[in-house]
């Protein structure tokens, strides 16, 4: 603790009303969820099937909660430093790279540990109420959690030395993470039964995830595997992979924490229309849209502001569109692939069920992304005084914004749905299920994006704003998820239905039938809950702006 | 309203609960005039930008700019008033053509007109050699230049411009006051607010200073030194440390009673305060010379803004 940088950001965090709120949530929730299976009235669970029920609950919430609320402090400690320019001054002082990168880390570590530290005393419950051991379960799991929670600090901590702006560097974390954490597990999924090289290089990918290590410690056997072979051993690989990826990560972003950070010379603006016909032709060859091409002027019948974002945002400009629609449309082919050469196995509803999970994943990474700084970023950049003095009205502003993130998220999602066609083409009856599916990701991107834009408008930070936003939307659509994962224990078939009521992606799972969601009746609930949540946020959106726009 | 007067505040007050940040401001601004709004952080300088710009109502009088109301019909102050804010506000991964092109076509101006219209500005702010550059990579020099180019798109009557000359080294201080000259001599009237103050005595045509809410001095620079230089400094340039003294002592003798006179031996000059007028101080030169005493200058030392400026704040906060 002699280190100042561990003593200034434990102490800054401290202060701040987080600490509080990270704290006692999870004392709270783990208290209800051990008051819930308690042994009561004279009985005792002499099997201890109670306690496992609650410990494997909380395993996985434990997780989500570690995915999404750890990348949060050292995503952005870098970033800040550099933009308040306290970086250049901590690298002018006589501490070395690795004392203030460990700085960093180990405040950023005791300050995301602190929910992990408050479930010690409902993990103590659990082992009192007998059926959970202390090392093959809690032991095991809170390695486990440790071990995520350095992956994804190092990882997040190494993004924050790259990026220029917190909001990116929040967007490209959680991407980074969800990747390690989801989408490694993807691979084995489509070559698990097989034998070689490729099933052996998917095996250790899908080790990069703390998923099956988490699922073999609470006794749920083998994740993604269909039961076709349950392995075993994750978590021992588990902790071998995040050992070697958190060292890696260590090692990069301790280097990166020099001067030489700085050393970047101020872009020239060399255009494409400047260059030799030699060059021209060259760079008609590589790019499909070239983003050094000097680009026309706004046409009299477009929303200006529509064209401002697109062309303000890194990932806005037509290059990084056709990039962005193009990955989704090969996303989605290889999963029609799939639906077509493993329907028997699989069935076409399970399949479907991977797709609504790649389209809310989309949804749900990309829209916060690109609508959480709609308005907060035009405070932050001082923008928004300079839109008041432009005859452009409120209305004309919003609508420019909105339709620049509908457009971007639209067209990605639109890429996605030829393997629907696929589906249907095997299997005509679906026709009217993919129809309610299609339903329910359309309103889960208007939510999406309506909450995301409102809740821009209440912030005068885009960071904040974006970390905001996802909360509200993991609570949205991981939430529910996590209580339909202990449906019957602890939770009854009622609870359940009531929960997942809220969520988009439940009631697509329902209408398409996939299994574990067809004993549930969501629709048309659901779609009025999210059309009325929508109609708020435009409101909120509305009167927030109405109050920004009008003179003080 | 004389129709020369192209901005005017009569009586703008503004108030934050009990917190009086505005106090009756009136002041005229003629066409083509450049007025410098001088006041330390926190005098109300913001406050009646923000008014006259139709971000802000004020608790009681009233702002017009060509005859506008600027509370009631903001929609045609946005047309009249090219406004640049002490921030830059910076578009990311945009090109300074890209970024003026948008705000020329949030300002309505048709694409084919545009086009021109921001080679022109662009010009004209001395920025052309930057269209392709990306905003966020200029430096703060050539941001203001941008900025410049900005406000003069719509082509707008009167430019309000926030600190212009912050941040700026001395070079492009010189070349931005060039640039502000050359705006009026277009026409335009301008509004500038500074605490270079040097900057703006080089400049203006007019000075409004600005303290705790209130307006304490308004008028023509030169109107201005003298109404707030009421003591003049005067200094005589002597031959010799014989002829210092004796001018010492006919100086004494006709200024006022404790009036600070000071006979430098090594200078040979006599200097003093005095708040006599012309003529007292013609008649005092005469008198030297009728003694014999050989005056080789005599001169009232000019005082700048600065010393207004200071002068006037210690006043208000004695």
């Amino acid at each position: 603790m002699n280190n100042p940088i561990i003593q200034r950001e434990v102490v800054g965090f401290l202060r701040s009303p987080w600490s509080l709120a990270l704290q006692f949530i999870p004392a709270f929730l783990l208290a209800g969820l051990v008051i819930m299976r308690w042994p009561s009235a004279g009985q005792i669970d002499l099997a201890g099937s109670q306690a496992r029920q609650v410990f494997e609950l909380f395993g996985y919430g434990i997780l989500t909660a570690i995915i999404l609320l750890v990348p949060i402090f050292p995503a952005t400690t870098i970033v800040l430093e550099r933009q308040q320019g306290t970086l250049a001054l901590l690298l002018n002082s006589p501490m070395t790279n690795w004392s203030i990168y460990f700085g960093k880390l180990i405040g950023s570590l005791i300050c995301v540990l602190l929910p992990l530290f408050m479930s010690f005393p409902a993990a103590a419950a659990w082992y009192a109420m007998t059926g959970v051991d202390l090392v093959e379960h809690l032991g095991r799991l809170y390695v486990v959690l440790l071990m995520a929670t350095i992956q994804y600090a190092t990882l997040a901590l190494l993004v924050s030395s790259f990026t220029s702006s917190t909001d990116a560097a929040l967007r490209i974390t959680f991407s980074m993470v969800l990747l390690l954490a989801v989408a490694s597990l993807a691979p084995f999924q489509l070559v698990q039964g097989g034998q070689g090289i490729t099933v052996w290089i998917a095996e250790w990918i899908r080790s990069l995830s703390p998923i099956p290590a988490l699922m073999e410690i609470v006794g749920r056997g083998d994740v993604t595997a269909q039961g076709l072979v349950t392995k075993t051993g994750f978590f021992g690989r588990f902790i071998m992979m995040a050992a070697v990826t958190s060292l890696y990560f260590i090692v990069h972003g301790a280097v990166r924490l020099r001067q030489t950070l700085f050393d970047r010379p101020r872009p020239q603006g060399v255009m494409t229309q400047d260059r030799s016909h030699l060059g021209q032709w060259g760079r008609r060859m590589v790019f499909l849209v070239d983003p050094q091409r000097r680009t026309a002027a706004i046409g009299d019948w477009t929303n200006p502001v529509l064209v401002k974002e697109f062309r303000s945002r890194r990932f806005g400009r037509s290059q990084w569109m056709f990039r962005l629609v193009a990955a989704s449309a090969v996303l989605s082919l290889l999963l029609a692939y799939t639906a077509t050469t493993e329907t028997i196995r699989w069935g076409v509803e399970t399949i479907g069920g991977m797709m609504v999970v790649l389209q809310v994943g989309l949804i749900s990474i990309l829209t916060p992304s690109l609508a959480a700084g709609l308005i907060s970023s035009e405070h932050e950049n001082g923008g928004w005084k300079l839109l008041m003095m432009t005859p452009l009205s409120a209305t004309r502003i919003v609508i420019g914004k909105l339709l620049s993130v509908g457009w971007t998220v639209g067209l990605t999602l639109m890429a996605t749905l030829p393997g629907y066609v696929v589906m249907m083409a095997i299997k005509p009856v679906l026709q009217q299920q993919v129809l309610y599916v299609l339903v329910c990701l359309l309103l889960t991107a208007v939510l999406s994006v309506t909450l995301s834009a409102a809740v821009s408008s209440l912030f005068r930070r885009t960071a904040p704003a974006t970390i905001t936003c996802y909360a509200l939307l993991t609570l949205l659509l991981a939430v529910p998820m996590l209580i339909w994962l202990a449906r019957d224990n602890p939770f009854g078939h009622s609870l359940v239905e009531n929960v997942l009521t809220i969520s988009p992606m439940a009631a697509a799972f329902t209408a398409m039938d996939v299994p574990g969601f067809v004993h549930y009746d969501l629709l048309p609930l659901n779609w009025y809950l999210i059309g009325a949540a929508s109609i708020v946020c435009c409101v909120v959106l509305g009167v927030q702006t109405w109050r920004l726009t009008r003179p003080l | 309203m004389s129709n020369d007067v192209v901005v005017e505040t009569d009586g703008l007050t503004k108030k934050y609960g009990d917190i009086v940040a505005l106090e009756s401001l009136s002041i005229q601004v003629r066409r083509g005039q450049i007025l410098g709004f001088i006041g330390p952080n926190g005098a109300g300088k913001t406050t009646t930008i923000k008014i006259l710009v139709g971000q802000a109502r004020p608790t009681r009088g009233s702002a017009s700019i060509a005859g506008v109301d600027c509370v009631n019909d903001a929609q045609r102050i946005k047309e009249l008033v090219g406004y640049m804010p002490d921030t830059f506000g910076t578009y990311d991964n945009m090109r300074v053509h890209e970024y003026l092109d948008f705000f020329g076509a949030a300002f309505g101006i048709p694409r084919r007109d545009r086009i021109l219209r921001v080679e022109e500005v662009l010009e004209t702010a001395g920025a052309t050699y930057m269209r392709d550059r990306f905003v966020e990579s200029l430096s703060h020099g050539m941001k203001q230049r941008v900025a410049i180019a900005r406000t003069l798109l719509h082509d707008p009557e009167v430019l309000i411009l926030d600190e212009p000359a912050n941040g700026l080294d001395p070079q492009a201080r010189i070349e931005m006051r060039e640039l502000l000259l050359q705006l009026a001599s277009m026409g335009k009237t301008l509004i500038v607010t500074s605490h270079i103050l040097p900057e703006l005595s080089r400049i203006c045509d007019q000075v409004a200073i600005i303290t705790h809410g209130k307006l304490r001095a308004f008028g023509a620079l030169n109107e201005i030194l003298r109404e707030v230089g009421q003591q003049r400094r005067i200094e005589i340039q002597l031959l010799d440390a014989d002829s210092a003294d004796r001018a010492a002592g006919i100086v004494r003798q006709n200024v006022e009673k404790d009036a600070d006179v000071v006979a430098s031996s090594t200078e040979f000059t006599v200097r003093f305060q005095t708040s006599h007028s012309e003529q007292d101080l013609g008649a005092l030169l005469s008198q030297l010379v009728t003694a014999g005493v050989t005056v080789s200058q005599f001169r009232e030392e000019a005082m700048d803004l600065e010393d207004t400026f200071l002068s006037i704040t210690q006043q208000t906060a004695s």
